[in-house]
């Protein structure tokens, strides 16, 4: 372990370092050319993209608490629905005069809401030791009940006509305000956030936290021999990929202007787990790519040939689990570990 | 009133039961996370629609469900699923991977619209007292007969006796001869064919359509864990009356939609203080 210390700088091996330092590279290459891309790219794309953007960090919420803890959930949209409503509230209200306007509040109750709500659910879940895979199947149930509550409780959510939510101003107290309504406005609102979040994530999973959850994901019971609450930890990682999850969903909510209640079901949760897998389960960029690619490839092939690509989809993912199990990310970097590793032998 | 309430819980339990049961073998005797159950039962109404479409009578179109069914089951299980019988996480992404191909498959076939399946028996049947839909009386039937024939082949056969041998310990089943592979192929198999029959016997009562398997999934799932995985025949039928048979009842007071709503999150509730089931002691 020292020797490998010493070599890695800090690292458990070379090799590791090589592919972290490739993550680096990588990460660098996609937000450069997310910032230049609307110079070049179609008013359209400059319109649709933050949308796939915020679906690239609600894949990033599932892929902290999957890839890293190991637990898969299947309520990710109930949260981002739940998130995406609060902020349609919030901005209905209007805030409170003179201390918040109701675009903040929004977007602060909706992070705060459904991370109390997973919190809530893991808390109650995880303290009693329930088995990861009851887990999966009762976040099923919750994106069943998400979509059902926001039918069913009309007077509140708009129903089956869904919500019509304005696109929200940018108040920066003294500075003036600036109105997103503009797409190019709004996309250079959300990049900066999916980076944001990118990078706070990238450093949580190198922190104690994050090593404990890769932990729990290898081996549960000897985190636990070791002293250390892992339901607790469990329970941490699902309120943050819960908060994430909502922010996501206020931020699409005002994007994309309508909200309706299939953003909480379960189809929509399963594409999160679609893009997760095909990107990459353990690694970050790899979910954020998988979420801004994928969501863009369906749309773009949806015109084309809907129904055959949502098969191609469904095989793909089955491709993923049965033979790539970490995604494009997993396969890349096991490729360039290979390279290096013949470099290594030749040099 | 309280006798049709109780009479239609009653109902309402065995049909989930039966809806149940394919997932309760599975997952019960073997360990899979079948989240393609639901699938399956979608492929069993869809095998039933086709066929009475055709001209086929309803029985044999039922018997055609199962054995379809119990076909694409024996191609997932030897194509995929067996190699990944030690990896409960991943048989639980492949069966979903499956549902999601199916569902996909089913509508470039059919379409995404919704078909009925015409009832074989559409009269009330009168008992004086009080009167029941003819079929679903059938449908609970069936299904006692099903969840009967399932428990005796279990707790009476030789072949019942191998398969809880491979269940109770699998290295020493396997050094007394029996075939690990095979019997878990054979569970696999046959749990799918329970699932094509319940589809097929619940096409008339719901609208055949890509997504119909969906919410009994997840009822079904309920019903296994609440009632306690391997009590095949106690666990299904206590499960599906405290999943089935309160809807039921919340459905009295509340609206369908949000009786179902109240019963996940009971379900939920159980779980977490029973988190082996009701009828599972540690």
């Amino acid at each position: 372990m020292s020797l490998s210390r010493a070599a890695g700088g800090g690292r458990s091996t070379p090799s590791l370092g090589a592919v972290v330092v490739s993550e680096n590279g990588a990460a660098v290459l996609t937000f450069a050319v997310l910032a230049g891309l609307p110079l070049v790219a179609s008013d359209y794309a400059v319109f649709i993209l933050p949308q796939y953007m915020l679906y690239g960090v609600l894949a990033m919420s599932l892929g902290l608490f999957w890839g890293f803890a190991g637990i898969l959930s299947f309520g990710q949209a109930a949260f981002f629905a739940l998130g995406a409503y609060t902020m349609g509230l919030a901005m209905h209200g209007g805030g409170v005069a003179g201390v918040i306007d109701g675009a903040y509040l929004g977007l602060f109750l909706a992070a705060l809401g459904a991370g109390a709500l997973a919190a809530a659910v893991g808390y109650f879940l995880f303290s009693a030791g329930i088995r990861d895979t009851y887990f999966v199947i009762i976040t099923i149930a919750l994106s069943i009940i998400a979509e059902q509550l926001a039918i069913t409780q009309s007077q509140i959510t708009g129903g089956g006509n869904g919500m019509f939510i304005d696109r929200m101003m940018l108040n920066l107290g003294p500075l003036g305000s600036f109105s997103l309504e503009g797409d190019a406005a709004m996309y250079y609102f959300v990049l900066p956030i999916a980076g944001l979040v990118y990078l706070a994530l990238r450093r949580l999973v190198g922190t104690k936290f994050g090593k404990v959850l890769v932990g729990i994901r290898e081996n549960e019971d000897r985190v636990i021999s070791l002293g250390l609450d892992a339901s607790l930890y469990k329970t941490a990682a699902f309120a943050l990929s819960g908060a994430l999850a909502g922010f996501a969903g206020a931020l699409y909510a005002t994007h994309a202007s309508f909200i309706a209640p299939s953003l909480g079901g379960v189809l929509f949760s399963t594409e999160v787990v679609v893009w997760v897998a095909i990107g990459g389960r353990t690694s970050l960029l790899g979910a954020l790519l998988g979420g801004i690619v994928v969501a863009s490839l369906s749309n773009y092939l949806s015109a084309i040939t809907p129904e055959y690509w949502q098969l191609v989809l469904g095989l793909l993912f089955v491709a993923v689990i049965v033979y790539f199990k970490g995604g494009v990310a997993g396969a890349l970097a096991a490729m360039l570990k290979a390279r290096r590793g013949r470099a290594g032998e030749h040099g | 009133m309280a006798l049709g309430v109780a009479a239609d819980a009653t109902i309402l339990t065995l049909i989930l039961a039966l809806a149940a049961l394919g997932l309760a073998v599975i997952y019960g005797l073997i360990g899979v996370i079948n989240l393609g159950h639901g699938a399956m039962l979608t492929i069993g109404a869809y095998v039933t629609w086709a066929c009475t479409g055709a001209g086929i009578p309803f029985a044999a179109a039922v018997v055609l469900a199962g054995l379809g069914v119990g076909l694409v089951g024996f191609a997932l299980e030897h194509l995929v699923i067996r190699h990944f019988y030690d990896q409960p996480f991943e048989t639980l992404l492949i069966t979903w991977g499956f549902f999601l191909v199916t569902t996909e498959v089913i509508k470039i076939i059919f379409g995404p619209t919704l078909h009925p399946v015409t009832s074989p028996l559409p009269a009330a049947l009168d008992l004086g007292i009080i009167t029941l839909p003819a079929y679903r009386v059938l449908v609970a039937g069936v299904a006692v007969v099903l969840l009967g024939g399932v428990a005796a082949l279990l707790y009476r056969t030789d072949l019942g006796i191998r398969i809880r041998a491979v269940i109770q310990n699998r290295e020493v089943a396997s050094l007394l001869g029996v075939d690990i592979g095979a019997m878990y192929k054979m569970v696999f198999v046959a749990g799918c064919c329970l699932a094509g029959i319940a589809g097929a016997l619940l096409s008339p009562i719901l609208s055949v359509g890509p997504y119909m398997g969906n919410i009994y999934l997840v009822r079904s799932f309920f019903v296994v864990i609440v009632g306690g995985i391997g009590q095949i025949l106690g666990g299904t039928l206590v499960g599906s009356f405290l999943i089935g048979g309160s809807e039921t009842i919340f459905a009295l007071l509340f609206s369908q939609v949000f009786a179902q709503t109240i019963v996940f999150a009971l379900a939920i509730l159980i779980l977490r203080f029973r988190p082996f089931g009701v009828l599972t002691r540690r």
